[in-house]
């Protein structure tokens, strides 16, 4: 015959005593240290301003796009003012849109975590800091950049312009390079009747059709 | 009382196959308190983490849901910026012109003003349908993140519950099985005694 149970044979085994402790005290210790971890980051979800620091870096990229070469141009370009303007709108909407994105991504990691499903690891904030620049504020740089273009084709056509007419003039001709009207150029034979003649009279000679001296 | 195999103390040589103590360290396992009662401390833990979960996040996932379904703070703030850009900008060009010692005549003031007007319009309309996409966009993606959470936690509990359910179907299987071989026992002890009590009459 068998001998009766001994309550000694059903205890638990070594292992299963550590084991036991182990998985206590490390519980013990999450909650200790981790647990007002997450309910800090739960406070800084619900909080924390992102949107003001994300806006300031928007309104800075708008400033730098339009405003780091400023020219004399640029200063009395009326129209402009407009561009700006919806710059600035579109890349605060995108400013705040980034924020909100922050805010969302980083509850929805506490709450994931709490919950017992996986944390999420980071916030998106870097990603937002390279935000993409938004429509206006692009169309406002290519516009300026546009005017800018304009401008310095100006000054290029009217000092070329400047520079020949000087030289004409210091030649003895009109500053368009031409003479009075039928009057031989110096030097010229009286016999040979000037045709380089001025801006004025090759568009009156190209309007009626009838070339000087003729 | 225990090795040094049990108190952790050393390594395990994979060479050799053997356990080498050390002398250096602490026991930190032994020194933990026992768990005398595991089954009631994983029970207490178990309420322990409802209630702590109740206290700390359960608003916070009401606010959350809350707002997947009805945030407008992106179009509210595109409006606001769309009425504040025209004076910020007029801001911004008269500092550059008192930088440069510019001054408008009436007639450039005045086109200024009006491109102004129709800067601020088109991009306030821009920005604020832009804004009405962008809330949409970030609403549904909230949305999804909270339902993914969601089943998340739906597949945990039914499996809690199914483990539950399954525990409790073997204890009661258990119990009419132990049961039945109880008075299988019983009607056999009965019918051997009856047995042993018919063979001594007989003799």
């Amino acid at each position: 015959m068998s001998s009766k149970p001994k309550k000694q044979d059903y205890k638990p085994s070594e292992a299963e005593k550590a084991s036991a402790a182990v998985a206590k005290a490390e519980y013990e210790f999450f909650k200790a240290n981790y647990e007002p971890l997450l309910i800090k980051m739960r406070d800084k979800a619900k909080d924390e301003n992102y949107r003001d620091s994300i806006r300031g870096r928007a309104s800075a990229d708008v400033a730098q796009a339009l405003t780091s070469n400023l020219s004399l141009g640029q200063v009395t370009n009326v129209a402009s003012a407009g561009d700006t303007a919806a710059a600035y709108s579109g890349q605060l909407q995108k400013a705040d849109e980034g924020a909100k994105s922050v805010k969302n991504k980083m509850a929805t990691g506490v709450l994931g975590t709490a919950r017992g499903q996986a944390a999420e690891a980071q916030s998106g904030l870097a990603q937002v800091s390279r935000m993409e620049t938004a429509t206006a504020l692009q169309r406002a740089k290519e516009n300026q950049a546009l005017a800018q273009a304009k401008f310095t084709a100006g000054v290029q056509i009217g000092g070329a312009l400047g520079m020949q007419g000087l030289s004409n003039m210091k030649q003895g001709r009109s500053f368009f390079g031409g003479t009075e009207l039928g009057q031989p150029a110096v030097g010229d034979t009286p016999a040979t009747p000037d045709r380089k003649l001025g801006f004025r009279d090759r568009l009156q000679a190209g309007s009626f059709g009838n070339l000087i001296g003729g | 009382m225990f090795g040094p195999l049990m108190q952790g103390r050393g390594r395990f040589n994979q060479e050799t196959g053997e356990f080498e103590p050390d002398g250096a360290g602490g026991d930190y396992v032994n020194n933990l308190p026992a768990v005398s009662d595991p089954e009631q401390t994983y029970a207490n833990i178990t309420r322990q983490e409802y209630m702590d979960y109740v206290e700390n996040y359960r608003e916070f996932e009401k606010e959350l849901i809350e707002q997947a379904q009805t945030d407008t703070s992106l179009i509210d703030y595109a409006k606001e910026d769309a009425l504040a850009s025209e004076e910020r900008t007029r801001q911004i060009a008269e500092r550059n012109r008192s930088r440069y010692g510019v001054a408008l005549t009436p007639a450039q003031l005045q086109e200024q003003q009006r491109s102004l007007s129709r800067g601020t319009t088109l991009g306030g309309v821009q920005s604020v349908a832009d804004a009405r996409i962008a809330q949409r966009d970030a609403n549904q993606r909230l949305l999804a993140d909270l339902i993914n959470i969601g089943q998340g936690v739906n597949r945990t509990s039914l499996q809690q519950l199914g483990s539950a359910a399954s525990d409790a179907n073997a204890r009661k299987r258990a119990y009419q099985s132990a049961r039945a071989q109880a008075k299988q026992q019983t009607i056999g002890a009965v019918g051997s005694l009856g047995a042993m009590a018919i063979m001594a009459l007989a003799i």
